[in-house]
């Protein structure tokens, strides 16, 4: 375990942009707005898109499935509200451009209720099977909500090798303005906590490690003590993280918390770790006992453009507007809309964007804070200063593979290991001649994969 | 309703830093050191400080204008070159050869190679080069410093012109490799007055004190970091200890290689450019051991006094080889592909 000088575990490298949390981080999770009309993708999750498995001016029900599974690595997608299916068609997506997605219309609006989610009394997750946890996160459509989406049945399988030793949940939320995952556990803390355990009973992992950043001391002081009450206190620790981005990258938050480097390419499981974010958890704990698939989640709704910043319990498909709307809308007139943080969240054109799985976060920001960031500065020459290189969290070389990608010369990118890139931006954060680092690097990727013929032109 | 939504790569927010503000973080860790060149060398030295800036910039400014490229003056660099070369120059420098030297810095060290960040070699040691080579009497003309020192005195007085000129402490020390003895005597005499200043010398590099404080205000603004510094230091410390171990008649002590000539001042405001040196850790040892060591190999066996220059501009050479021989590897080793 690295520890820095006040005990608190961390990784090398990384930045310390303003958090930006106290916009949000008292509000508590309401019931997000009332909805009509939702637009659910058929992909929101890694590996094999959906196959629609309703067809137009069909009735479903709440909870109905409407998308089936294509492959092992995949997540079917459900119903959040009643109501007949209106098209099957193209919409915006966050990341993948134009992406099919079924639009189903209810009678009437429908507010999202808030889950009731009750902890089984002498709970024990034993009397759960491995195989009926996996299959009930498969049936459910579970999928890393932390932002990259991957299948939790997958993730969770205790079949693959090497065994799993170690469960590793990742309660960092390193990016700034989101406090989704900091309310769950402040709020939801048995259904996190049961969520954990059943993931642990899943993956058959024999150590637990709750990692939480430092600047979330209530969050740390709720979880441990949950922990002690439920008599869980040897099995499960928290762990105290240093408070800096990207703590809660998958590959810094295993160094962080055990010293061990995940192989470049590679994924956890390789080393035996599985890392399974908060509110994964708390769905996970939904989809086991109360037989719930993912059709809601929360969302934080932030930014300095945002009238009334809060955590919202969001239907999924809801549409970007329609949560900013309710939110009392936007202040200024001309604004950047981000589907997540603003490190690595995506910015939309399109406001009837649907909210997705792994969408945790709407943060609007203003234009001044626009006019901040490097796109609207004049770019200068690289002076080769080295700082891209201090904050990389994965001990590459930014400048170099940017200059190269630039040049278009994709050999010279992948001897700086182009691909063992995380795309955490701290390059291009600390840059100070405002070279775009992150953006030339993704760019390089696409073309290199082109070149491979695994993505279309 | 929402207009004008903008799109863009993330991150979306940035760190408030520019090379502008490297650059003045720079200036103002080069302040002491002008402040203490003008008061050793008077009202002079500011004058040429000020001409050699002017002179930057005026430059920069023209090469841009023919070329009919934007204008870069707003990043400072110029402003920055003029200050380094003209606290390299001896303080008795005509104002007319500190120009020459400014337009040599930005023309020859910088614009040709296509401005900031894509030069080799460190302009402002470009400069003094060139001024070395073509006016080398000028070059090693020292005055003595205003506040006058008993323990330096004056080599020759000049009725004309008024100025009296000495031998500089590394000028003393060749003296004592030369003769083979009497390094002691010379060294331990000045080693005091290196430390404030009080001795000739290029007129930024004379007071160690001056050029710590600098120093340790861009170490702390973490403009520069350490690697650079320590690695030419402890190098040159090295290589001066193993030299003063073989004959300490004929060497100075090695601290004494420290604090006189610009050792110290290059250590931390020269060596560490960055545009012209590595970016790798490893890298910047590598770089700082070899300054530290070209820099001591001139002094104790070499003909001039001093090396540092040279020593830069031959480490500015290998910096492509160095960043090629220091790749970084990912924190997770190298794909198995």
């Amino acid at each position: 375990m690295t520890t820095d000088s006040q005990g608190r575990s961390t990784f090398t490298g990384g930045v310390h942009p303003p958090d930006s949390k106290h916009l949000t981080e008292d509000k508590a999770i309401a019931p997000g707005p009332p909805v009509k009309e939702l637009a659910i993708f058929l992909s929101q999750h890694i590996g094999a898109p959906c196959q629609a498995s309703v067809a137009k001016a069909a009735m479903v029900e709440a909870g109905q499935p409407i998308g089936e599974c294509q492959g092992f690595v995949c997540a079917p997608v459900h119903a959040p509200i009643a109501g007949k299916v209106k098209e099957i068609a193209l919409q915006s997506h966050p990341v993948l451009g134009r992406s099919p997605a079924v639009t189903i219309v209810a009678e009437e609006e429908v507010q999202p209720a808030a889950p009731s989610f009750q902890r089984p009394d002498a709970f024990d997750p034993k009397t759960y099977n491995r195989e009926q946890i996996c299959d009930a996160a498969r049936e459910a459509g579970l999928v890393g909500m932390g932002g990259a989406g991957f299948p939790t049945s997958v993730k969770i399988h205790h079949d693959a090798k090497p065994a799993k030793h170690t469960l590793l949940v990742n309660a960092c939320e390193c990016e700034p303005y989101i406090t989704c995952d900091y309310r769950l556990m402040l709020e939801w803390t048995d259904q996190v906590i049961t969520g954990i355990e059943l993931a642990q009973r899943a993956c058959g992992a024999s150590k637990v490690f709750i990692g939480i950043e430092d600047n979330k001391p209530k969050a740390i002081e709720t979880m441990t003590a949950a922990i002690q009450k439920l008599g869980l206190g040897g099995a499960m620790n928290v762990v105290r993280l240093e408070t800096k981005y990207p703590q809660g990258g998958e590959r810094q938050l295993i160094n962080a918390v055990m010293g061990e480097h995940v192989p470049t390419g590679g994924i956890p499981p390789m080393i035996g770790v599985v890392v399974l974010n908060v509110a994964t958890a708390a769905a996970l704990a939904e989809a086991v006992i109360n037989n719930q698939p993912l059709t809601h989640r929360v969302v934080t709704v932030t930014g300095e453009a945002i009238a009334n910043p809060g955590n919202y319990y969001v239907a999924i498909g809801t549409p970007v507007q329609t949560l900013i709307d309710f939110c009392g809308g936007v202040t200024t007139k001309s604004a950047k809309v981000v589907m997540g943080g603003p490190m690595m969240g995506q910015a939309i054109a399109d406001l009837n964007t649907p909210i997705t799985k792994t969408s945790g976060a709407i943060t609007v920001l203003t234009k001044e804070q626009i006019g901040q960031a490097k796109f609207e500065r004049r770019q200068t020459a690289c002076i080769r200063c080295g700082r891209c290189l201090e904050v990389c969290p994965e001990n590459l070389n930014p400048t170099s593979i940017a200059h190269a990608v630039k040049s278009n010369l994709l050999d010279v990118a992948e001897r700086h290991f182009i691909g063992a890139c995380i795309e955490c931006g701290c390059c291009s954060y600390v840059c100070p001649a405002n070279i775009e680092l992150t953006g030339y690097i993704k760019t390089g990727k696409i073309f290199l994969a082109r070149q491979r013929k695994q993505m279309p032109a | 309703m929402l207009k004008d939504i903008s799109v863009s790569f993330a991150p979306h927010i940035s760190k408030p830093l520019s090379t502008r503000r490297v650059m003045i973080d720079v200036a103002i860790g080069l302040t002491p050191a002008i402040l203490a060149a003008g008061i050793f060398f008077r009202v002079y030295a500011l004058l040429l400080i000020g001409v050699c800036v002017a002179w930057c910039v005026v430059t920069e400014w023209l090469c841009n204008a023919i070329r009919k490229k934007p204008n870069s003056l707003g990043d400072y660099s110029a402003v920055v070159t003029g200050i380094i070369l003209a606290l390299a120059l001896p303080p008795g420098l005509p104002l007319w050869a500190a120009a020459i030297g400014a337009s040599v810095s930005i023309v020859i060290g910088k614009m040709v190679f296509g401005g900031l960040g894509a030069n080799v070699f460190n302009p402002a040691m470009v400069g003094r080069a060139f001024l070395t080579a073509s006016f080398g009497v000028l070059m090693t003309t020292w005055a003595v410093p205003a506040t006058i020192n008993d323990a330096m005195p004056a080599m020759s007085q000049d009725d004309i012109t008024d100025t009296r000129t000495q031998a500089t402490p590394l000028a003393w020390s060749k003296i004592a490799i030369k003769q083979q003895a009497e390094a002691e005597t010379l060294s331990g005499r000045q080693f005091l007055s290196t430390i404030t200043g009080e001795v000739g010398g290029c007129m930024g590099e004379t007071s160690t004190l001056a050029i710590l404080l600098g120093a340790a205000y861009l170490l702390w603004r973490r403009t520069i970091n350490f690697h650079i510094p320590l690695a030419v230091l402890s190098s040159a410390l090295l290589f001066g200890g193993i030299a003063y171990l073989i004959d300490s008649d004929a060497y100075v002590q090695p601290f004494f290689h420290l604090t006189s000539g610009a050792l110290l001042f290059g250590a931390f405001f020269i060596a560490t450019d960055p545009v012209t040196a590595p970016l790798t850790r490893r890298g910047m040892w590598l770089f700082g051991i070899g300054v530290g060591a070209i820099t001591m190999v001139i002094r104790v066996l070499g003909e001039y006094p001093e090396g540092f220059m040279y020593a830069v501009l031959l480490m500015n050479a290998v910096t492509p080889l160095i960043d090629r021989l220091c790749k970084r590897i990912p924190a997770g080793g190298k794909p198995n592909a």
